[in-house]
């Protein structure tokens, strides 16, 4: 009988979400590879939950998911470095990233704690505002946000806004009872959340993009070493197709967010490179230096970054 | 063993622990740590701490203490008894005044403390002696308040409510609002069927009543009014965009507490300060409660997800490809089964997450569908073997039989039917006010 | 056995007293949040994280004091109509699988307890709390839960069945000790 893999991520299953596409295409192309896997995939939740999802995978309970690795980053420190804001820059710079030492090293974490990424990806994202533009940090003073992880709300502090911590869930509730101003968090999530019901004006990424996240694919290490070498094989391939896919997606994702949100009546505005540069002198004030401080090799990550091209 | 005889299993294991008499919290929890045994293997206890933590810290389900707070502290002061008094004074001349009070009284009551035994028990207290006194029937005392106090779970706030947008994921402000009319509806039902019932019996309402002078009627106000201006208070500050329900809930709480100690301190002498303790066990003891079956019955839902049975379930429902009114009637009549045993609490989490995506399918709205799952619950409190309010009313009544209180409590209960009835034919009952005030749901 | 149930119950109600604290400052915290956010403007960094924190320590700290209250609310219908030596074996056959429960999740709540202090977690927020302190809550209160279960098993081999009554009624306390 086909052994099957449980597959759990927490976005929309089955509505065009890129991240539950490529979950599928790893379920696919393994029925495809006839060695015996099939995936059965738990979206939006239905298994653990997003922040559970981390514990679950390097235990083995569950054998693949779609996961923001800046949640593990109380577990983690280093996982900080893949929200950090103006790290990344571009979809272009994110791919050579990926095989920098930079990543190597969070990878060779990653694998330390018990799992291992069969795709990688590097998502984009922006701001959202019912109140007025976020594009300069002055613009950001007095607004009450909500960001994705600890780095971007140290930055958002620095440059004078409000935090109100909640789960990216309930951002929609946050926007609508005016308890949050404004928000940031990824292009594909901005869509799924419907939070262009809530917002006046919307940052693309566009040019300047400030904000990028990586959410790989992982396998739990328990759960690969269970695997023969061929089915081992079948399962790198299937993840270098997703990763592939999400490589040809990407940047639609954010045509898409910018798309939806001018169908429905949303301003839409990107950063310029003076703002960016404002956002990034804030930043390396704040996240970079308590990155820097607080994770052992947090400078030297941190410079192998930059030293990307 | 395929994901559906897997479930039958699970829900016979269960069903023997429940009627044992193992608390549900537990007994969920059991069946589901088993489950998750045959699934995983013994190591999966080593996540199951990190699950239940993270099942009960979310910020929304700080409403659930925070509002049973808030309504404890208006229960253990005289406020129910001054709130039917007051509107007894004011309403004395209207046909039917007492009865009006009686159940005006109890919806009031709900807005404040959105628990039903509560409100049945605060307004009951008074309104049943009074009633008998001026000649009203045993049946129709106690009737009335058993159903009147049902409104608690309906009108907002309600902790029936936000268990239902924890559980479901949608908003619980939207939800409160989608209670309203209904609860409103209800109220009117239940005093036309008050008023038909006395004059069947030769009752004129007009002979019932009683003459007070407008400085009796003021003198009742500076004890009610405060309260009344809390509850308008938080309601505002949910609608009018300054907080969420946790911490419109929060600070309602504190208002709440404050004013107990200051109105009822000063002009009281029954009521002392260390009431504030007895308040603070009630809540403590109320949210125990609910927050572990809301932590077991989320990880029988991860038990269930494992087994792939909650997807089975859905599945098997949309390929029978029934009339979704027959599904409606299925679901109604499942509901009305399971709160005849269940707390509204319980019923709403283990079922809710597995029928919302039914209903969903069926094109139904799931802010109408709280409503009328409600209005269900409301009934299981109010019908044997597990009903609540009787048992309060028993409680707070003892010269009126079980038997009186069922007699007079049925009539109310078709009440409540009828108005599910009225909700299916005209969904804007419930789904007017919401979108109105919050813009059409999309 | 009588000294075991009385040691155990004290220290449930010790516990007890702790949760109602814990919940009071949960109300003080999120008011707190309110005010200084809409009427001060201040940023707000830590208020949501250790409201539902606290409200999470009130629950598994109060659960041992809420089982000697009778709190935990259960299908009695039963119970109710059993003659009085079956009603005891339901009441001790509950008893016995609730313990078992309890002593999952006590030992699930250290094993994760205990993962997060040697792994020096922090929540993944600004305030980046270390996880233990809001874990502690957790294996305390279930251990002392299975406790006071193995009390109240005592209990009733000492004594026989509870009489039962309809309840736990809602405010059952406040309801009745306020009226005049
Ligand atoms: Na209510
Ligand atoms: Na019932």
């Amino acid at each position: 009988a086909d052994m099957t893999l449980r597959a759990s991520h927490q976005w929309p299953g089955g509505k065009g979400d890129v991240r539950d596409e490529m979950v599928q295409l790893i379920g696919k192309e393994l029925e495809k590879a006839d060695v015996g896997l099939k995936v059965q995939v738990f979206p939006g939740e239905s298994l653990f939950k997003a922040k559970d999802q981390w514990g679950a995978v390097t235990k083995g309970q569950v054998d693949i998911t779609a996961f923001p690795l800046d949640y593990a980053s109380g577990r983690h420190p280093a996982f900080s470095a893949t929200l950090m804001p103006g790290l990344v820059g571009s979809h272009e710079r994110a791919k050579r990233l990926n095989d920098s030492p930079f990543m190597e090293d969070i990878k060779a974490e990653v694998e330390k704690a018990g799992a291992i990424i069969l795709s990688d990806a590097w998502l984009a994202g922006g701001f959202v505002s019912s109140e007025k533009c976020i594009t300069s940090p002055e613009s950001a003073k007095g607004q009450t946000l909500r960001a994705a992880g600890p780095a971007f709300e140290e930055m958002l502090v620095g440059a004078g806004a409000s935090i109100s911590s909640m789960p990216s869930s309930e951002i929609y509730t946050g926007l609508q009872q005016n308890v949050l101003t404004g928000a940031n968090t990824s292009s594909g999530s901005l869509v799924s959340y419907r939070i262009y019901e809530v917002t006046k004006c919307l940052t693309a990424p566009g040019e300047n993009a400030l904000w990028f996240m990586y959410e790989p694919i992982l396998m739990s290490k328990r759960s690969f070493d269970r695997l023969d070498e061929k089915q081992q094989e079948a399962v790198m391939a299937a993840g270098k197709v997703a990763e592939d896919y999400f490589a040809g997606e990407a940047e639609k994702l954010d045509e898409e967010l910018v798309k939806t949100y001018k169908d429905n009546g949303v301003e839409v505005t990107t950063m310029s490179k003076e703002n960016y540069d404002a956002w990034l002198k804030i930043a390396k004030e704040t996240s970079y230096k308590n990155f820097e401080e607080k994770v052992p090799n947090g400078k030297k990550l941190i410079d192998e970054a930059l030293a990307v091209e | 063993m395929t994901p559906l005889l897997s479930g039958l299993v699970m829900l016979l294991v269960l069903l023997a622990l429940l009627a044992i008499g193992t608390p549900i919290a537990f007994s969920l929890g059991l069946v589901a740590m088993g489950a998750l045994y045959t699934v995983y293997g013994g190591f999966f206890l080593e996540t199951v701490g990190e699950q239940f933590f993270g099942y009960l810290s979310p910020f929304t389900l700080v409403a659930v203490p925070m509002f049973i707070l808030m309504g404890a502290a208006v229960a253990s002061s005289p406020a129910g008894k001054d709130l039917y008094a007051a509107l007894d004074r004011w309403l004395n001349r209207v046909p039917g005044g007492l009865v009006l009070s009686n159940l005006g009284a109890c919806s009031i009551f709900a807005a404040l403390s959105g628990s039903s035994p509560a409100t049945c028990a605060a307004i009951g207290k008074m309104g049943i002696p009074e009633m008998r006194q001026r000649g009203y029937p045993a049946e129709i005392a106690a009737g009335s308040i058993a159903a009147g106090g049902t409104l608690g779970i309906l009108i907002p706030p309600s902790v029936t409510m936000i268990v239902y947008g924890i559980a479901t994921e949608t908003s619980i402000g939207r939800l409160f609002l989608a209670g309203l009319l209904p609860g409103l509806m209800l109220t009117v039902f239940f005093m036309a069927w008050t008023i038909i019932a006395c004059r069947r019996r030769g009752l004129g309402l007009s002979d019932l009543t009683q003459n007070f002078t407008m400085r009796e009627r003021f003198a009742a106000l500076p004890r009610v009014v405060p309260f009344l201006l809390i509850i308008a208070g938080v309601l505002y500050v949910l609608y009018g965009g300054h907080a969420t329900p946790s911490e419109a809930s929060g600070v309602g709480a504190l208002f709440c507490l404050i004013l107990v100690a200051v109105i009822y301190g000063i002009f009281s002498h029954s009521w002392k300060f260390s009431q504030m303790r007895v308040i603070f066990r009630d809540t403590l003891k109320e949210s125990v409660m609910i927050m572990l079956i809301i932590g077991a019955s989320e990880l029988f839902a991860f038990a269930l997800s494992s087994l792939f049975i909650t997807q089975t379930v859905a599945q098997a429902i949309a390929d029978m490809d029934v009339n979704r009114w027959v599904l409606m009637a299925v679901i109604n009549l499942f509901l009305l089964v399971a709160g005849f045993f269940l707390p509204p609490v319980g019923v709403i989490l283990m079922t809710a997450p597995i029928l919302l995506p039914i209903i969903t399918n069926a094109g139904f709205d799931p802010y109408w569908f709280a409503v009328i799952l409600t209005i269900n619950m409301e009934i299981g409190l109010i019908t044997p073997p597990v009903g609540l309010n009787l048992y309060v009313i028993n409680g707070i009544a003892p010269d009126i039989t079980l038997a009186q209180i069922l007699r007079g409590s049925l009539p109310y209960v078709l009440c409540m039917v009828l108005g599910i009835v009225a909700l299916c034919a005209f969904p804007q009952i419930a789904l007017f006010l919401p979108d109105y005030v919050m813009g059409a749901a999309k | 056995m009588r000294l075991y149930i009385t040691v155990i119950s004290a220290i449930s109600r010790v516990l007890g007293v702790l949760a109602g604290a814990m919940l009071f400052s949960a109300v003080l915290s999120v008011s707190h949040m309110v005010f200084v956010r809409s009427v001060l403007g201040w940023s707000t960094v830590w208020q949501t994280e250790y409201t539902a924190y606290a409200i999470v320590a009130a629950t598994f700290l109060g659960a041992p004091w809420v089982l000697i209250e009778r709190g935990h609310v259960n299908v009695d219908i039963l119970q109710l109509a059993a003659p009085r030596p079956l009603r005891t074996a339901m009441q001790v056959a509950s008893a016995l699988v609730s313990l078992l429960f309890v002593a999952m999740l006590a030992y699930a709540g250290w094993f994760y307890f205990e993962e997060a202090w040697s792994g020096g977690w922090t929540s993944d927020t600004v305030w980046a709390v270390p996880l233990w302190m809001p874990l502690l809550p957790m294996p305390v209160g279930t251990v002392m839960l299975a406790l006071q279960y193995i009390a109240e098993i005592m209990r009733l081999a000492l004594d026989g069945a509870d009489p039962v009554e309809h309840q736990p009624v809602l405010f059952s306390a406040s309801t009745e000790e306020a009226r005049p």
